[in-house]
């Protein structure tokens, strides 16, 4: 990089701008409009529970707790609903009609994903409200890395599995009418189509880590269903920069994307404090024990990047919101960064309305499993 | 010259192998040939249409690069866009050469279908290996309806022969931004480079790549003729006039292309796509709207052709 580009950068990390005043010019085509009521941030906007048991996976033999999940999971919805029986809970946000869309997340394959006792749950609870298998999808990006992760065996016969891009980089599982048109660097195609699938959901649950990020700072709700839903992605990381602080909540932000995502359930069982969203270094992989549910991915994203935070400042590591971290691509280093990370763009979700990101404001109920 | 003779529509192979050799050709449907002089009488007996080079003569035709990819692992890059080896722009500049490819095995299809696409007078010297690719890809040529339209373009380079003027066409055309090569400014673009002047110094054009972004930024995005969205290695040759259009698209990377938008600036009806090895392609999700029409075509091999009329 050059000298003055990177003084230009941290003069605004001082200042505490972040990358907001160079947004690039974005351009939204949607033909869906927002339901009048959209799921982010939902009827919960501002809430948060977090559940945490001791006994949900077991660390030295890294493997999950089944039972504990369950018990987990039946206590955050029920805690976030206020209803007093889990079908009352779920009900609240899916019909037996819907045909829902579980947002995944299997980049730290093989084992910091959105794992498949959480899936498995949550399909559960689906199928007792009465919807069939059928009108369920487990979706991410690459197929490839669904494949690897091996949901079906967890999950009723019926459940269908979507990876939209069966070789990386093809559209033709996208929707040519539903993208974000904006040009970060000159890259010739500027357009980040949707998924052409998720028009079929009624309703989307999204399934998170928690990990940090080596460009967005954290990944979580926000960039998950952002990321997660959109074509051409990694055009918006190049040299230092990244416009990752506002493209994820401009992503997310999107019709249909915005008023179906309807549930957030942040499987925290397993975390990544450096080197995300990957999760090939075994000593970056830690156990939260935690889990989130919601339906404002900014609060529950406020949170956990509070949790990683945390634990870099535990392993003494270089703050997320450090500008200044040097350029480096040693991944065995935490203390260097191929890009200059963008926490902010939780912050910068919620002036889109998509949720809270004030700490002072989000309702929090602690549960210990 | 004879070869002035064979060398018209279709790309000729260069076929340098002892006439024990014209079953495979024929297995592949491959009916003509150029031969080394030398060989042509023992050539003749074997029922193929069959013509004559001498070394001087093949080492007298311009030489065309081997079209691909060359992904240059070894080279720290300052882009995330492939290197593609693709020879539109030396057509573009010197329509009237003629050109000779010698190709390693696995180019002679994507070199077919890009000599044909810019109707450039070429001869292929490829190899056993390809004969099956390059027969198909020369029946699908033949099989294309004739369409001799002139070349459109947004930009105008003024060619003053150097090289750094090719090789600013050259990232012209591989960013999809169509020029044509004139003599002199021509008002009818909007842009027009000559480079060493005040707006396009020659050290700018040392870098072709920001270059080329220079270029694309002054045109605009809304302006371009045709853009492509959903991969990075084809690119575009457009041809047409005041009725109808054909769009030539070459996919570089080889292996199937998975997924294509296209917008072509200007209103046009839903006309009819073809590509090698997959015949009538349907023209997908056609919309016209806002000036500009768009379509997506779900899978196209090596080459691909549209024709639309225009909307009257």
């Amino acid at each position: 990089m050059k000298r003055r580009t990177f003084l230009q950068l941290s003069s605004a990390a001082m200042l505490g701008l972040g990358n907001r005043n160079v947004e690039p010019s974005y351009r939204i085509v949607s033909p869906y409009k927002p339901s009048p009521h959209p799921g982010m941030p939902g009827p919960f906007r501002g809430q948060v529970v977090s559940v945490r048991s001791a006994k949900c996976i077991d660390d030295v033999k890294d493997e999950v707790n089944a039972a504990v999940v369950r018990e987990m999971m039946d206590r955050g919805m029920r805690q976030l609903t206020g209803e007093t029986t889990i079908q009352g809970a779920w009900r609240r946000f899916i019909s037996p009609t819907d045909i829902v869309g579980i947002k995944v997340n299997c980049v730290g394959r093989p084992k910091v994903v959105s794992s498949p006792e959480v899936v498995a749950e949550i399909v559960r609870n689906l199928t007792e409200l009465g919807v069939k298998p059928n009108q369920i999808y487990i979706y991410d990006r690459f197929a490839e890395r669904l494949e690897e992760m091996n949901y079906d065996l967890h999950l009723p016969k019926g459940v269908q599995i979507h990876g939209a891009e069966a070789s990386r980089g093809s559209i033709r599982h996208y929707d040519p009418a539903t993208y974000v048109e904006v040009d970060f660097f000159g890259e010739d195609d500027t357009r980040s189509e949707m998924i052409a699938m998720i028009s079929k959901f009624t309703k989307i649950i999204n399934v998170p880590n928690m990990k940090d990020h080596g460009a967005a700072g954290v990944t979580g709700c926000l960039k998950n269903i952002a990321y997660g839903s959109f074509s051409n992605m990694d055009r918006s990381h190049r040299d230092r920069q990244t416009h990752t602080y506002s493209f994820v909540g401009r992503l997310a932000a999107v019709e249909p994307v915005r008023s179906r995502t309807v549930l957030q359930i942040m499987d925290g069982l397993r975390g990544v404090w450096h080197g995300g969203p990957f999760a090939v270094i075994p000593r970056f992989i830690f156990f939260p024990k935690q889990m989130m549910f919601g339906t404002d991915p900014v609060a529950i994203d406020r949170l956990m990047l509070d949790v990683i935070e945390a634990k870099r400042k535990a392993e003494g590591v270089v703050s997320l919101w450090d500008r200044t971290v040097p350029e480096g691509k040693d991944r065995n280093n935490p203390n260097v960064s191929a890009y200059i990370r963008e926490p902010g763009h939780i912050d910068f979700a919620s002036t889109l309305g998509l949720g809270v990101a004030d700490l002072a404001k989000i309702r929090v109920k602690e549960i210990e499993a | 010259m004879m070869i002035a003779l064979l060398l018209a529509a279709l790309p000729l192979l260069f076929w340098d192998q002892g006439p024990e050799t014209a079953v495979a050709l024929k297995q592949n449907g491959i009916e003509q040939v150029l031969v080394p002089a030398e060989r042509l009488p023992a050539w003749k007996a074997t029922g193929l249409a069959v013509r004559g080079i001498t070394a001087a003569e093949w080492g007298a035709l311009e030489e065309a690069s081997a079209p691909g990819i060359d992904r240059q692992v070894q080279v720290a890059s300052a882009t995330r866009s492939p290197y593609l080896i693709a020879n539109g722009w030396r057509f573009i500049r010197n329509r009237s050469a003629k050109y000779r490819y010698s190709l390693t095995a696995g180019k002679a299809a994507l070199a077919a279908a890009e000599s044909c696409a810019y109707g450039a007078d070429a001869a292929l010297q490829v190899e056993t290996a390809d004969l099956e690719s390059v027969g198909k890809m020369l029946a699908f040529l033949r099989g294309i309806p004739a369409a001799d339209l002139p070349g459109l373009a947004d930009i105008a380079v003024v060619d003053d022969q150097h090289a750094l003027v090719g090789e600013v066409m050259n990232l012209l055309a591989r960013r999809n931004l169509l020029f044509r090569a004139v003599s002199a400014s021509d008002p009818r673009y909007p842009i027009n480079i000559r480079i060493g002047s005040k707006e396009y110094s020659e050290e700018e054009a040392s870098d072709p790549n920001a270059f080329a972004l220079k270029i694309r930024r002054q045109l605009t995005d809304e302006r371009r003729s045709v853009r492509v969205y959903g991969s990075e290695t084809v690119l575009c040759r457009l041809t047409g006039d005041d009725t109808r259009i054909r769009l030539h698209l070459l996919n570089y990377r080889g292996g199937k292309v998975d997924g294509l938008r296209i917008r072509l600036r200007g209103a046009f009806r839903k006309g009819q796509a073809r590509g090698d090895q997959m015949g009538e392609i349907p023209l997908e999700n056609f919309a016209v709207s806002n000036g500009a029409t768009e379509f997506s075509i779900s899978a196209m091999n090596l080459y691909a052709v549209v024709d639309l009329q225009r909307e009257k």
